[in-house]
Parts: C-alpha cells; structure tokens; sequence
C-alpha cells in the first residue's frame, strides 16, 4: 500500500489525465517551487510582481528560454496543491482593478492565517472592524466606530491606544487598508475570506452586478440600487455615450473611473511606479 | 451558486448566533477547547456550528477536483466532503456553542470514515507552511495539540505525508533537530541566497513614512539627527506641528509610537544642551527589513535606481552578503546537527519515528 518516496515525486512530475479530462496536471519542478516560497512571503502580490517572481525563478533555474504563460504556470501549480486545499487565487483591486494574486487556503476557515499571528483580542478587533466595514454603506468604517468597539472585545482588555496600533499591524500585514482615519478589506482579505464572508454574512454582503464577485467598494444606482465595483463600471462603461444602468436603465449618476489598462502600463516603463494618485494605498 | 432555502435559512441561524460568539476568528489558544465537539466532527456526527464551509462550497470543490496526485486519490473519494471536513473539524474545535443544528453535509460523514487521516494531513501542511513562514522551530508537541489531537496515535503517519507534501509541492523540507524534545526545523531544500529582494519579508514596515525615516537615517551613517529627519520629511509636506491628512501627528508616530514598536530608537544626543535628539534603527527594523530594502524604496520614490547612490548601494550590498551568509551559516548548522542526530540513531538500533 505505501508507495516510494521516488515513485511519489515521479507521479507528481508527470501529466496525467483526470476524470472529463478536466485539467491536466501540472509539472513541479524547482522553478515552481521557488515560485511559492517566494509568493508565500508576500501575502498578496500585484500581477507585475508576480510576473518578475516568475522569470526570477525561470532564471535562477537556469532556464531562462521558454518561460510559460502565467495562467498556464499558476494553473500547473494550482492542480497539484489542489489536493492540500491551497490555491493560487487571482483577484483585484476594488479601487483601481489591477490583478492581484495570493496564496490561499480553501479548507480551513480563512482567518487561521491570522490566527497565528494576533492574539484574541485582536483577532476579535478585526471581526468588529470587518462586520462594520461589511455593514457600511461606502464599504469603509471610521477608525472612532472600530475603536468605540474596544470595550466589547473578548479576551485580554484592549485600551483604544492599542487597538490604534493592532489597527496599524493590520494593515501592514496586508488586511486592512487605510484611507483618511478610514479602514477597508485589502485585497489580500478579500482573497482569501470571500468565501468566509459570504456564509458568515449571507444578508449584509454586497455583490457586484456585472462579475458577481464580493463587493466592499464600488458604486450603486441610486433607483434600484444594484452595485458594481469600480473596475467593473470603467470595463461596463467603456466608451459609452450615456451611461445607464444595466438593470433599471437610469442614468447612472456617478463618474466612470478609468480602467486599469495592464499594456498602457508596462509601455510607460518603470517610471513612476504608480501612475494614479495613490488614493487608497496604505503608506 | 443559488443558495437553496434550507441552506439560506441555515447560513442565517448561523450568522445570528455568530454574532454573539467568536465564530471562526479563534487564536490557537483556544482550538484545544471543545474537545466534545471535535469528536462529534471527527465522528461523523452532526453539530457543528460554526462551519463556514457547507451547502455551494461543497459543490464548488467536487467541480473543481481533480484526483491526480496519489497522495490526494488514496482513500479519499469526494474531495468536496474533504473541504467541508476539514474546515468544520477545524471550527467546530474552537467553537464553544454546540446546539446548533446540523450543518455538515453528509457527504463530510462519508468522508471521514474512509480517510480522516488525509484531512489532518491537509491541516497539518497548512500549520508547518505557517510555521516555516514565521521562521520557527516546531514541536511535536505544538502539532498534537493545535492541529493532531485525537489522533495522536497516527502522528507518525500523518507527519509523514505531510512532510511529502511539504517536499514535493513547496521544496520544505521538516528535519527533526532534537529527537529527544522531538523538536523540528522547517528548512527550504532551494538555496535561497540568490532571491535577494525578490522575497518579502512578512511584517515589514511598509509605512512610507518609516521607511523614509529609516532612509535618512542610514543615509546619515546609521544616525541621524532629529532636525536632519525632518529637514527631509518637510521636503515631503510632513511637518512636526501639522496634521497631516494621511500621517495624522507625525511627531507622535516617529517619535513615539514606531519607537514603541521598536522599530526606531529615539534617544537624547549625549551632553546636548539644550537637549536635542537622535535616530537610529530599532531592533525590530533591523529584523524586519534590511538597508537593501529601503534603499529600493527610496530609489522607487524618486523613480531611479539604488545603484545611483554607490556608497550606500555599496553599504547595502555587503549588508546583504552578510545577511545571506548568516543565514546560510545556520542552515548549515541545523542540517548538520540533524544529520549527525539522523546517524547516530540509525547506528543504534532504538527505532524514534
């Protein structure tokens, strides 16, 4: 019954079909290994971060020819860590839609990964922070309502001070964006709690019209009150005259932000790493 | 996925006694509680309050599932049962509310009799990558009892695959450094001296404002003097007696809250009369992140490369090499502390796995 080490690894490098011939499965090799280690350190990582890890491993490896389609290598990698319950997970930006990626746990209920690293009181601050923050109509939630919170807190007693600075961990650890004394979910949180969010909130979680994803940002109409992120509506709107709103057909009221264009970007070079105004990136 | 009624109903019942509850937001301190629970789960039998996971993520799962390694395919029949398995084995240990009715599918039942040893297998992955990420040793202890328990018996078998999966998907490899304490050291087989900036290191600061801080002061010899700083972080709009709209009061944070956080030293310059003061590096940005790094931030700042300072660059880059050295060094010593161990307990007949 027990196989090999040997035979183990040899199975794992090489394709073999799956039921309905879904997805093949992918290759290991050091290149994609490396890969992990390095996207594991980083939490959540913009598309062009993920492209240079990419080649970085390609070329460490030695193999510089040839380097494969990001899909096809996150894909590759994906179908062998299907078995843990852990994926590479592609998201964006709720404010300006640039693709982000994150290595996340399917099984296990998503906050584990916080678990380990805040304290109880903390890991409650957060639940606070994300119910009001879910609650919201802007998808923010002021820093005086989280922190009027702190007295309901389980575990340690947690004085407004300190939570001040768990605050500021959070968003260094990638949870929490800040925005003028105001707090949102990063992109890293919705990666990897959507799926928590949704059953925990069945009723308060907002969804996008246009992709049906989680929506903590975005704009809605104010006749039907349907609700698209940002990206969305630059992507939904492009180059239309008179921008009306998908269900209801209204004008739709607000001003359609520009889209993310990927191409526009690696043109411009690497100056100016960002080109927009950093509205609501954490500093 | 359409949420059926009984489902909706059910996430809803859920969510209301979430609320007065820490659903799902447990520290590990307290997954050792409920032990009732875990073997309800464990059983196959019904309460398990506040799994997140059931009804559309089941499906989602067994959509997606693919049986191609055979680590996955031994014994394990419905992968979606393994997702909803795992998770509310995982939440319904630290849940601390047990009469809530039965959410798990039955599909989970099904599953646990046939491998309940694959989804400790799966956790356990999940806790060394955790580990390996915070640069600690674990126990065997610490394994039992925040991911094994119950199953303790099996603990040989399950850290077994687990470290074939740490090997074969990550390039991990989990070495025990001290059979005796049954200690472990989570080692990357990939020489990682040659990724340089290209891995991040968690819990950096990221904070402009401290970085900029942490710039001026290598920039100065590794100290520099408080109006130096601000000299520079005028140059940026931040001002000592301004709020500013994103710093808030960036006196207090530079000179009171990074300090409290160790990641500046904030200290009166010796015989300063009237008193004036310095900044150096705390211990918690010499960990965290390195000369190298904030060089690049500053370079990316005023969108130009690190190289285009060459002293500093210079000082970075052996800064690096040292670091990358002591890094090496260690990892030397631990795989040679392990071999040797590996050796000595092969010569002697006692068997330790």
């Amino acid at each position: 019954m027990e196989e090999g080490r040997a035979e183990r690894r040899r199975r794992t490098e090489a394709p073999s079909c799956t039921q309905g011939g879904a997805r093949r499965a992918g290759i290991m090799t050091d290149v994609h290994r490396r890969f992990l280690q390095l996207l594991m350190t980083h939490g959540v990582l913009e598309e062009r971060g993920v492209r240079r890890l990419q080649k970085h491993c390609y070329r460490v490896h030695g193999r510089t020819a040839a380097v494969e389609e990001l899909e096809d290598f996150i894909n590759n990698i994906n179908s062998v860590l299907e078995s843990l319950y852990i994926e590479i997970k592609k998201g964006a930006t709720e404010d300006d839609g640039r693709p982000v990626y994150a290595l996340v746990n399917l099984a296990t209920t998503p906050v584990s990964k916080m678990a380990s690293d805040f304290a109880e009181n903390e890991l409650d601050l957060f639940r606070k922070a994300l119910e009001l923050i879910i609650d919201s109509e802007t998808g923010f939630a002021s820093s005086t309502n989280i922190l009027n919170l702190v007295d309901q807190l389980k575990g340690k007693k947690m004085r407004k001070k300190e939570a001040e600075q768990v605050l500021q961990k959070f968003v260094q650890n990638k949870w929490l964006i800040e925005k003028e004394g105001e707090f949102t979910l990063h992109s890293r949180a919705i990666l990897e709690m959507e799926q928590y969010i949704r059953e925990t909130y069945p009723d308060a979680v907002k969804t996008c019209n246009i992709c049906h994803g989680l929506l903590i940002q975005g704009q809605s109409c104010e006749t039907c009150g349907i609700r698209m992120h940002l990206p969305c509506v630059a992507k939904y709107f492009r180059s239309a005259p008179e921008p009306r709103c998908p269900h209801c057909n209204d004008y739709w009221p607000h001003e359609i932000p520009e889209v993310f264009n990927p191409d526009k970007e690696r043109e411009a070079g690497t100056s100016k790493a960002n080109k927009k105004p950093s509205r609501s990136r954490q500093h | 996925m359409p949420r059926g009624q009984k489902s909706k109903l059910r996430a809803r019942e859920r969510r209301s006694q979430a609320r007065g509850e820490t659903q799902g937001l447990e520290g590990p301190e307290t997954t050792a509680e409920a032990p009732a629970g875990a073997a309800a789960v464990a059983a196959g039998e019904s309460p398990s309050p506040a799994c997140p996971l059931s009804g559309d993520r089941a499906q989602t799962l067994s959509a997606a599932a693919t049986s191609s390694s055979p680590q996955a395919a031994k014994g394990r029949s419905s992968p979606a049962s393994a997702g909803a398995a795992v998770s509310c084995a995982n939440s319904g240990e630290s849940a601390k509310s047990q009469d809530e009715g039965s959410q798990q599918s039955s599909k989970g039942t099904e599953f646990s009799r046939r491998d309940p040893l694959n989804k400790k297998v799966v956790l356990l992955v999940q806790f060394l990558l955790q580990k390996y990420q915070k640069k600690e040793p674990v126990t065997r202890a610490d394994m039992l009892k925040y991911v094994i328990k119950k199953y303790k018996y099996h603990f040989s078998e399950i850290l077994k695959r687990a470290s074939e999966h740490m090997e074969l998907a990550f390039g991990i490899d989990v070495k025990e450094v001290d059979p005796i304490r049954h200690c472990y050291a989570l080692l990357s087989k990939l020489d990682l001296s040659v990724d340089g900036t290209m891995r991040e290191e968690e819990n950096t600061p990221k904070t402009g404002i401290l970085m900029i801080v942490l710039g001026v002061i290598f920039m100065q010899g590794n100290c520099a003097q408080e109006e130096e700083v601000w000299e520079v972080l005028n140059l940026m709009g931040v001002y000592s007696d301004k709020k500013h709209f994103i710093y808030g009061e960036p006196k207090k944070i530079i000179t009171e809250d990074l300090v409290q956080l160790k990641y500046l030293e904030y200290r009166q310059v010796p015989n300063s009369d009237p008193p004036r003061y310095e900044f150096l590096w705390g211990p918690r940005a010499h960990a965290e992140t390195s000369k190298m790094r904030v060089l690049e931030f500053l370079a990316k700042v005023h969108d130009i490369v690190p190289s285009a300072f060459p002293a500093w660059y210079e000082e970075a880059l052996r800064d690096e090499e040292e670091r990358a050295r002591a890094r090496a060094a260690a990892r030397a010593r631990i795989t040679a502390m392990a071999s040797a161990r590996a050796r000595a307990m092969a010569s002697s007949s006692s068997h330790t796995k």
